[in-house]
């Protein structure tokens, strides 16, 4: 990662619910990369993603997205700027159809929404043949594809992704990532990826962070990781 | 020409449930807010105008006073509907549905307790047209056309709504409003905006319904009139336009006009086992849809065009 591209900058970040804190003291800088966050259940990765998708409060901390102080922002400013979030559960909005689902992701840019739509579409084809079902309809991979086509219509500079492969098969899992370095490298979009494939997360990932309850996180290049810290993050 | 003022009554109180019902299917059948106080905006409306218009000494006479009047009114219940709409905001279903019911009783008490204003529970007259065309049935179905107008436009714009992003991130707001959130324009806002329009409409429909009775009564602030509204909105089909106005023209349609006017019915029945009867069949009728076509009548058409396209056919 070069000096000049920050894209986040979390240090000293506390969050939780109710005043009890799940994360504290949570401290790195994510760059143009694809940079995954490892870790068990429970671990805190929801919290963390949620956290910096500003729709979970900040207990202590800051986080500076593009050298904006976004600490205090609220979820549709930080939104407003370039962080594109999908979340673990609910992702889509079941009572549109997969068509109106990127319509309303689409509904703030600039550019011309059928030109933004085309785009997805060139990353998740898949996504042509279920244009007007309702999105309540679709399988859990489909919705996560239209999850993270209404994100992409958002046109962040920065998507958060929360574990967009748990529970799907295996083709599934490698077209997805397949996909998210794609979107890394032809949109120039930083990508923090939740996730508990560990080993696909690490095919794709530049530099990866374990999380795990009580102990300060970990940042290392995907490379360096070895089977034995893994293990120990899953607590295996 | 004859005209029957029973018959003009009966198809105001339908015309008027139906602008009531749209307006609640943008509130409940989009935006998911659970209204169970529609009574409450709406008789905000009525006792605004009424007061306003009976015990305030304007400088000016009717039509500026009684077009300032029902302007006020509207603002004053659309100014509820923010108050309201930012209290309820961040609450579940539940919350919504016993905060909105809870202001519909607060309005109802308000205007029994506050006699010297409203007349209390003994009612309030006063209240006229502002025209005069010297015959009353004339009279009142000029008004009936004036709320046909205003409720045709509530419907165009219900429609307008439908095919606009407005409308798409209402209903996105109302199936997940986290998600909503980081869409990057504040749901919250976009939500309670809308609640505030609606709500001031309703209360402008009430304002009328001042003008058209010309008596103001609390025993009209009952939960009857929300509960007409819903069930018309249900059993309609309160996601789609039109599910509000086919749902109260076959439930308080058929029978405020089609029974009470054309069946014989003994005439001591009127005082308590009609009002009786009208909730028991509209309860019925809410039951049988839920159990049958849960998405309303008009609901269920939409659901088999969308087997046809996924089966091919
Ligand atoms: N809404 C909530 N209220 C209170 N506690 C919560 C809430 N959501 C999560 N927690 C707690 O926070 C901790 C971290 O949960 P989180 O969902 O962030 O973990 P995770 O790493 O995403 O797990 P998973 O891999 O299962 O998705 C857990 O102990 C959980 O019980
Ligand atoms: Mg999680």
């Amino acid at each position: 990662m070069s000096d000049t591209t920050r894209v986040l900058e979390v240090s000293g970040l506390r969050a939780g619910y109710d005043g009890i804190a799940v994360l504290d003291e949570v401290d790195f800088t994510v760059g143009d990369e694809v940079f995954a966050i490892l870790g068990a259940n429970g671990a805190g990765k929801t919290t963390l993603l949620a956290t910096l998708a500003r729709l979970n409060p900040l207990m202590a901390g800051t986080v500076t997205f593009r050298g904006t102080d976004i600490s205090r922002m609220r979820a549709y400013q930080s939104a407003g700027l370039g962080v594109g979030y999908v979340p673990q559960e609910r992702g889509v909005f079941p009572d549109l159809t997969v068509m109106d689902n990127l319509r309303v992701g689409g509904m703030f840019g600039d550019r011309s929404v059928s030109e933004r739509i085309d785009e997805v579409f060139a990353f998740f084809p898949d996504l042509k043949r279920k244009l007007n079902l309702r999105a309540g309809t679709l399988s859990g991979g489909e919705s996560r594809m239209v999850a993270c086509g209404r994100a992409l219509m958002q046109e962040p500079t920065l998507l958060l992704l929360d574990e967009p492969t748990a529970g799907l098969s295996p083709l599934y899992v490698s077209t997805f990532f397949e996909a998210i370095r794609r979107i890394r490298v032809e949109r120039q979009v930083a990508i923090v990826v939740a996730e508990q494939n560990a080993t696909q997360a690490l095919g794709v990932a530049d530099r990866v962070m374990v999380l795990s309850l009580g102990q300060k996180s970990a940042v290392m290049d995907a490379s360096e990781l070895t089977t034995e810290q893994l293990k120990h993050a899953y607590q295996i | 020409m004859v005209l029957d003022t029973f018959l003009i009554s009966g198809l105001f109180h339908v015309v008027m449930l139906i602008g009531l019902a749209l307006l609640l299917h943008l509130q409940l059948g989009l935006s998911r807010i659970a209204n169970f106080g529609v009574v409450g905006f709406w008789g905000v409306g009525l006792y605004a105008f009424g007061v306003l218009y009976v015990r305030v000494d304007w400088p000016f006479g009717d039509p500026i006073q009684f077009v300032v009047c029902a302007a006020l009114a509207t603002v004053a219940a659309g100014l509820c509907g923010l108050l309201v709409g930012w209290l309820i905001a961040d609450l579940d279903v539940d919350g919504v549905m016993v905060g909105t019911l809870g202001f519909a009783t607060a309005v109802a008490l308000l205007a029994t307790t506050e006699q010297d204003l409203t007349g209390g529970a003994l009612g309030m007259g006063g209240l006229r047209f502002p025209y005069d065309t010297g015959d009353v049935a004339v009279n009142e179905l000029i008004w009936l056309l004036v709320l046909v107008a205003l409720v045709a436009g509530i419907l165009a714009y219900v429609w307008l709504v439908h095919r606009n992003p407005y409308g798409r991130l209402l209903i996105a707001i109302g199936s997940n409003e986290p998600l909503a959130k980081s869409l990057g324009k504040p749901a919250t806002r976009t939500k309670l905006g809308l609640f505030t329009v609606t709500s001031a409409l309703m209360g402008l429909l009430g304002a009328m319904y001042g003008v058209m009775v010309r008596f103001l009564e609390v025993s009209s602030l009952g939960i009857e009139l929300t509960l007409a509204a819903v069930v018309g909105l249900v059993v309609g089909g309160s996601v789609r336009v039109l599910g509000a106005v086919v749902g109260v023209l076959l439930t308080v349609g058929v029978f405020d006009i089609v029974i009470q006017s054309y069946i014989p019915l003994p005439a001591d029945w009127y005082t308590q086992t009609i009002p009786l009867l009208r909730e028991v069949m509209f309860g019925l009728a809410l039951i049988l849809v839920l159990v049958f076509r849960p998405l309303g009548l008009l609901g269920h058409m939409r659901r088999d065009r969308l087997m046809k396209r996924i089966h091919g056919a």
